[in-house]
C-alpha cells in the first residue's frame, strides 16, 4: 500500500503545476491591469473627445472655449452653447441638497445609534438600507409625480407660479432624498467606531447623555461624517435621469428663484439625445469633461477642508 | 446647579426631538415612495404587462370569399353579461378603457366556425396572405361591410361605436365583412423584459472573470508594489465616477467593439460592455471582502498538501468565499437593473419589441425613462414598471443580506 | 544516527528585522525533534522554512541552506510544490477544509493528479488508520469534517498530511487548541508515528517536549541556544539560560 502513491504521481507534475502557477498569474494580472486602467482609459478618451469641438480643425465648425466656459445660453437649435450658467446651477442644486441633506442625516445616524431603542434600531437601519437601494429612475419617477406636485403647491402659497413644479426647489429636494441615505450609512458608521471610553469620561464630568452625544460623540466622528458628506456630494453631482425628469431644462441663467426652471450638466447631457454624430453630439462630451473636473475640484476643495477641520481638533 | 437644571432638561429633550423628527422625515419619504408608486402603479400590473408588446400592431385583414356569409352562432355558455354577441357572425366584442384612459372595443371571442376564423392579413409586408389568429384582445378599429343591398358602411373605434353597437349594427345591417383594421394590445413590457435579460447576462459574463480574477490577484498574489498599489487606485476611482459619465466612455471607446461586429447604432451589447465596466469595482471588492475572511490556516494547509497555488485558489480559497461572490453578483444584477443613464448613452432609447443583442433595446429603467420623458409622461405604466424594479432590487438586497450573514457564521 | 535536516548558517529577515540568526541544527531521521523557546523566539519561523511556507510572506529573505536528504532545499532548483508533498505540516488551530472526511484526506493525491477511486479509498483508509482515527469515523466519511471534534479534527489533519506519505512531519504546537484528553491521544499517536516519519515539532509546553521527543532544541530571540538529546537537555543543560528556562525562571 505505502510508497504506492509517489509512484502513480505523474513524472514532471511538479514542474507542471508551476507553470500554470505562472501562467494563471500572468492572467490574473493582466485582468487586474484590464480593471485598473479603465478609468485611464475612459478619462483619456472623454478628454479627447471632450476637447475636440475647441480645436481649430473641428470638422463641424470649431466653439470658442471662451464663449463655452463663460457663456449663459444654451440653445442647441441655434448652435449656441453656453455652460457657464449650467455649472453654477449644477453648484447650487448640489450644494443646496447636501445643506438640506446633510443635517437630517447625521440626526438620523444620531438617533439610530445611540437614541433609538432597541427594537427600532434594526428597523431604522433598514429604512436606510432601503432607500439606498432604489434605483435613480424611480427616484425620478417619485420626484415628477410626487415632488412637483408639492413645490406647485408651494408656490401657490407664495404668489408664484411654477412650470408644473419642475424647478430648481423640486431638483433640491430630490437630490437631498437621494444622498440622504450615503451620508447616513457612513455617519452610522462613524458613530459607531467612536471610543466608549471617550463618552464615559464626559459622562464622568457631568455632561448629560444627549449632551455627550451631540459635544463629544460628533466632534469625534468628524471626519467619517466628512467623508460622508464628500461621498453625497459626488453622487448628487453625477445623478443625472431623476434630475432632468423635473429640472425643466431652462436655456439660459443662472437660476437662483428656488420655482424656477434649471438646468444641470447631466440634464443638459440627457435632454434631447437624437443624431450620434455632429456638434450637439459631440459637445455632450466636453459638458461630461466639465462635471468631472467640477466632481474632482469639489473633492480637492472638501478634503482640504476636511484636513483644516480636522487639524483644529 | 440647581436654577441650570431646568433648562438643560429643556434642551436635551429639544435636540431628541430633532433626532427623532429627522428619522421620523427618512420613514416619511420612503413610505410615501412606496405609497405613490404602488398606488399608481399596481391596477397596471398582470400577466398581460409582462407578456405582450410595447408598440401595438396594425394589420387589415379580409375574410375568406366562400365563407363570407352571415349565418347563426349561438353564444357560448361561459360568456360574461360585458360581451356583445354577434349571433350572425359568431364574434363578441367587450369595452375597455385602457390605462392612456382611452375607450377601446376588443374581441373577447370568436366562435369556431365563425366566417372571422378564416381571416388573412392584407397589409403589405413580410406577412401578406397569411392566415390570422383573431384572438381575445384584439382592437376592433374599424369593420367594412356591405348591407343586404350592396352599400358600403362600416362600424369599429372609428365609428366611435361602443361594443353593444358593434355587435348589433353587424347583425342587423351587415351582410359582406370587406375587410377588418385590427390592432394588436400595446404597452406591454415584454421587450423590455428581454432586453433587461440580455443585460443581466452579458454585463455578469464579461464582468465576473475578470472581477474575480483581478479580486484574486489584488488580496492573494500582489506584491506591494508601485504598480500594484497603482491598480488599486485605479479600480477605487471607477466607483466615484458618475454613471453618464460611463455612458460617454460607452460610445466612444466601446462602440467600435460592438461596429467590428456588425452594430450600426447603439444596442443592447454595448449597454452590457459598458454596464461591465460599471459592475467591475463592485464584484471586485465583494470578492476581496469574501476572500478576506477565508482563514489563511486553509491556504496554508492547502499549500502544505503540496498543492500549487493555482489549485489552492480553485479548490479552496473561491469555493470558501462564494457567499461573498455570490452577493457581490446579486449585487451586481440590482444595479444593471437599476442603471439609466449610462444605458440612454449606449442602448437607445427606443423601446424594442424585438430585441436582440446588436439592435436597440431599452431595459426596465431606461423603459421608465422612454414612457416619463415624452410629450405626455406616462405616469401609470412608468409606476407599475417601478414596481417590478422595486421588488427585484429588494428582494435581492434581502437575499444579499442573509448570504453575509452566511459567511460570517462559516467562519467563526 | 541517519539525518533528515542539516540546517546550515541559517538567517532570516522580515524587512530589516532579523528573525533568525544563524542556526546550525541537525535533525535526525525516525526521530521526533521538539523546538521549545518563549513565545516570539523564532521556532515557528524555523519551523515554517523546513517547508519553505515562509516564501508566501512579503520581504522576507533567508540566507543559509538547509538540507533535506542531502539535497539544499533553498537551491533555486529546488520545486517548492514537490517539497511541501515531502513535508507535510500540522497546524496549530485544527484546519479542515470545509468539505467531507473523504475528500479532506484526498484532496493532497488528487492534487497530484490522481483520480483512480481505489487508490484513494486506500490512501483515506490507511491514512486514517495512521492517525487513529478509522474506527471513530469509518461509517460517515462523506460527512463534513467540520462536524468533528476538535481533537477529532487535529487527528484529521495529521491523517491529511500522512496520506501524502510524506518523510518529515512537521507539526506546529499541533495541541495548544485541545483538551487534554485530546492532547494525550495526539501525543500517543506521534509516538506511533516516528516509526514512519521523522516528526519536527514546535511546543510551548516543556511537559510535552520531554514526554514525546528525543531530541529537543532551545530557542531564544532567534538564535538557536542549545541542541541535544531531550534527556540531556532536560536533565543537564549546558547553558544557563536553558537552565532558566526549563526551571521555569522566564516564559
Amino acid at each position: 500500500m505505502e510508497s504506492n502513491l509517489k509512484a502513480r504521481i505523474r513524472p514532471g507534475q511538479a514542474r507542471r503545476k508551476q507553470r500554470t502557477d505562472r501562467t494563471v498569474r500572468a492572467v490574473f494580472f493582466l485582468a487586474a491591469l484590464i480593471s485598473g486602467s479603465c478609468i485611464v482609459l475612459i478619462t483619456l478618451f472623454i478628454l479627447m473627445k471632450g476637447i475636440q469641438p475647441f480645436l481649430p480643425g473641428y470638422a463641424y465648425g470649431s466653439v470658442s472655449l471662451k464663449d463655452f466656459l463663460l457663456g449663459t445660453l444654451w440653445r442647441q437649435d441655434q448652435g449656441v452653447y453656453g455652460v457657464g450658467f449650467i455649472v453654477i446651477n449644477t453648484l447650487i442644486s448640489a450644494f443646496g441638497a447636501l445643506l438640506l441633506a446633510f443635517p437630517i442625516a447625521v440626526l438620523t445616524a444620531l438617533f439610530i445609534v445611540k437614541i433609538a431603542p432597541k427594537p427600532v434600531k434594526p428597523l431604522m437601519k433598514t429604512v436606510v438600507e432601503l432607500l439606498a437601494s432604489i434605483p435613480s429612475v424611480v427616484y425620478g419617477v417619485f420626484a415628477a409625480g410626487v415632488i412637483t406636485s408639492l413645490v406647485k403647491g408651494l408656490a401657490s402659497l407664495a404668489g408664484v407660479s411654477t412650470a408644473g413644479g419642475s424647478s430648481l426647489l423640486a431638483v433640491i429636494l430630490l437630490l437631498a432624498i437621494m444622498i440622504f441615505p450615503t451620508i447616513t450609512s457612513l455617519a452610522v458608521t462613524a458613530i459607531e467606531a467612536v471610543d466608549p471610553d471617550l463618552e464615559l469620561g464626559s459622562l464622568a464630568l457631568g455632561a448629560s447623555a444627549t449632551q455627550t452625544h451631540f459635544k463629544v460623540v460628533l466632534a469625534s466622528a468628524k471626519s467619517g461624517i466628512f467623508a460622508g458628506a464628500i461621498l453625497g456630494l459626488g453622487r448628487a453631482f453625477g445623478e443625472a435621469t431623476a434630475v432632468a425628469m423635473v429640472a425643466g431644462n431652462k436655456l439660459f441663467g443662472p437660476t437662483f428663484n428656488l420655482f424656477d426652471i434649471t438646468r444641470t450638466l447631466t440634464s443638459t447631457m440627457l435632454a434631447g439625445l437624437k443624431e450620434t454624430t455632429g456638434l450637439d453630439y459631440d459637445i455632450r462630451f466636453s459638458v461630461g469633461l466639465l462635471l468631472m473636473v467640477v466632481i474632482l475640484l469639489s473633492n480637492l476643495s472638501l478634503n482640504w477642508v476636511k484636513k483644516k477641520v480636522g487639524n483644529g481638533q | 446647579m440647581k436654577t441650570n437644571r431646568m433648562p438643560r432638561v429643556i434642551s436635551d429633550r429639544f435636540l431628541q426631538l430633532l433626532t427623532v423628527l429627522s428619522a421620523a422625515l427618512a420613514v416619511v419619504v420612503l413610505t410615501s415612495l412606496f405609497v405613490y408608486i404602488f398606488s399608481h402603479g399596481l391596477s397596471l400590473i398582470n400577466a398581460d404587462l409582462l407578456r405582450s408588446d410595447y408598440w401595438s400592431l396594425s394589420k387589415i385583414v379580409a375574410l375568406d370569399e366562400t365563407r363570407n356569409q352571415p349565418g347563426s352562432y349561438p353564444r357560448p355558455e361561459n360568456l360574461g353579461a360585458e360581451v356583445a354577441w354577434s349571433e350572425k357572425w359568431g364574434v363578441g366584442f367587450v369595452d375597455h378603457l385602457s390605462h392612456e384612459k382611452k375607450q377601446l372595443v376588443l374581441i373577447e371571442a370568436v366562435a369556431e366556425n365563425s366566417p372571422l376564423a378564416s381571416a388573412v392579413d392584407t397589409s403589405s409586408g413580410a406577412n401578406q396572405g397569411k392566415p390570422v389568429a383573431m384572438s381575445a384582445g384584439l382592437q376592433v378599429e374599424k369593420i367594412d361591410f356591405t348591407d343586404a343591398s350592396g352599400t358600403a358602411d362600416f362600424t369599429g373605434m372609428l365609428a366611435s361605436a361602443r361594443a353593444a353597437e358593434v355587435a348589433e349594427t353587424l347583425d342587423q345591417s351587415a351582410a359582406k365583412l370587406t375587410s377588418m383594421f385590427i390592432k394588436t394590445p400595446g404597452g406591454g413590457i415584454r421587450g423590455s423584459l428581454v432586453s433587461t435579460a440580455y443585460l443581466i447576462l452579458v454585463s455578469l459574463l464579461i464582468a465576473l472573470p475578470i472581477g474575480i480574477a483581478s479580486a484574486v490577484y489584488l488580496s492573494e498574489m500582489a506584491k506591494k508594489n508601485k504598480v500594484n498599489a497603482a491598480i488599486r487606485t485605479g479600480i477605487e476611482t471607477l466607483t466615484g465616477v458618475p454613471s453618464i459619465v460611463y455612458g460617454l466612455m460607452g460610445v466612444s471607446v466601446l462602440f467600435p467593439i460592438t461596429a467590428a461586429m456588425g452594430a450600426k447604432t447603439t444596442n443592447i451589447l454595448l449597454g452590457a460592455l459598458t454596464m461591465a465596466i460599471i459592475l467591475l469595482p463592485t464584484i471586485i471588492r465583494s470578492t476581496e471582502e469574501a476572500l478576506r475572511v477565508v482563514p489563511q490556516g486553509l491556504r496554508d494547509a492547502s499549500l502544505s498538501l503540496g498543492a500549487s497555488q493555482t489549485q489552492t485558489i480553485f479548490k479552496i480559497t473561491l469555493p470558501c468565499a462564494m457567499p461573498g461572490i455570490l452577493s457581490g453578483i446579486l449585487l451586481s444584477i440590482g444595479r444593471v437593473v437599476g442603471e439609466s443613464a449610462a444605458l440612454i448613452y449606449t442602448m437607445g432609447t427606443f423601446i424594442n419589441d424585438q430585441p436582440g443583442l446588436l439592435k436597440q433595446g431599452t431595459s426596465l429603467a431606461v423603459h421608465i425613462w422612454s414612457v416619463m420623458s415624452g410629450e405626455q409622461p406616462n405616469f401609470e405604466l412608468a409606476c407599475a414598471i417601478s414596481i417590478i424594479i422595486l421588488i427585484f432590487v429588494l428582494i435581492l438586497n434581502l437575499t444579499v443580506k442573509l448570504l453575509s450573514r452566511r459567511l460570517q457564521k462559516s467562519f467563526r | 544516527m541517519e539525518t533528515c535536516f542539516e540546517v546550515k548558517d541559517l538567517n532570516l529577515y522580515y524587512g530589516e528585522k532579523q528573525a533568525l540568526k544563524q542556526l546550525n541544527l541537525t535533525i535526525g531521521k525516525n526521530r521526533v525533534t521538539a523546538l521549545i523557546g518563549p513565545s516570539g523566539c523564532g521556532k515557528s519561523t524555523f519551523l515554517r522554512c523546513l517547508n519553505r511556507m515562509n516564501d508566501l510572506i512579503e520581504n522576507c529573505r533567508i540566507s543559509g541552506e538547509i538540507r533535506l536528504l542531502g539535497e539544499n532545499i533553498y537551491d533555486s532548483k529546488t520545486n517548492v510544490v514537490q517539497l511541501r508533498t515531502e513535508v507535510g505540516m500540522v497546524f496549530q488551530k485544527p484546519n479542515p477544509f470545509p468539505m467531507s472526511i473523504y475528500d479532506n484526506i484526498a484532496y493532497g493525491p488528487r492534487c497530484q493528479g490522481i483520480r483512480d477511486k481505489k487508490v484513494l479509498d486506500g490512501v483515506v483508509e490507511h491514512s486514517l488508520k495512521s492517525a487513529a482515527l478509522w474506527e471513530e469515523v469509518k461509517d460517515r466519511l462523506h460527512d463534513s469534517a467540520l462536524a468533528l471534534s476538535g481533537g477529532q479534527q487535529q487527528r484529521l489533519c495529521i491523517a491529511r498530511a500522512i496520506a501524502m506519505e510524506p518523510e518529515v512531519i512537521l507539526m506546529d504546537e499541533p495541541t495548544s487548541a485541545l483538551d487534554p484528553i485530546a492532547t494525550a491521544k495526539i501525543e500517543e499517536l506521534i509516538e506511533q508515528l516516528k516509526t514512519t516519519y521523522t516528526i519536527v515539532i514546535v511546543t510551548h509546553s516543556m511537559q510535552q517536549a520531554s514526554r514525546v521527543s528525543d531530541d529537543t532544541a532551545f530557542f531564544l530571540l532567534g538564535e538557536i541556544v542549545e541542541a541535544d538529546t531531550t534527556r540531556k537537555l532536560f536533565s543537564k543543560p549546558a547553558d544557563q539560560r536553558t537552565e532558566d528556562y526549563i526551571t521555569g525562571r522566564f516564559g
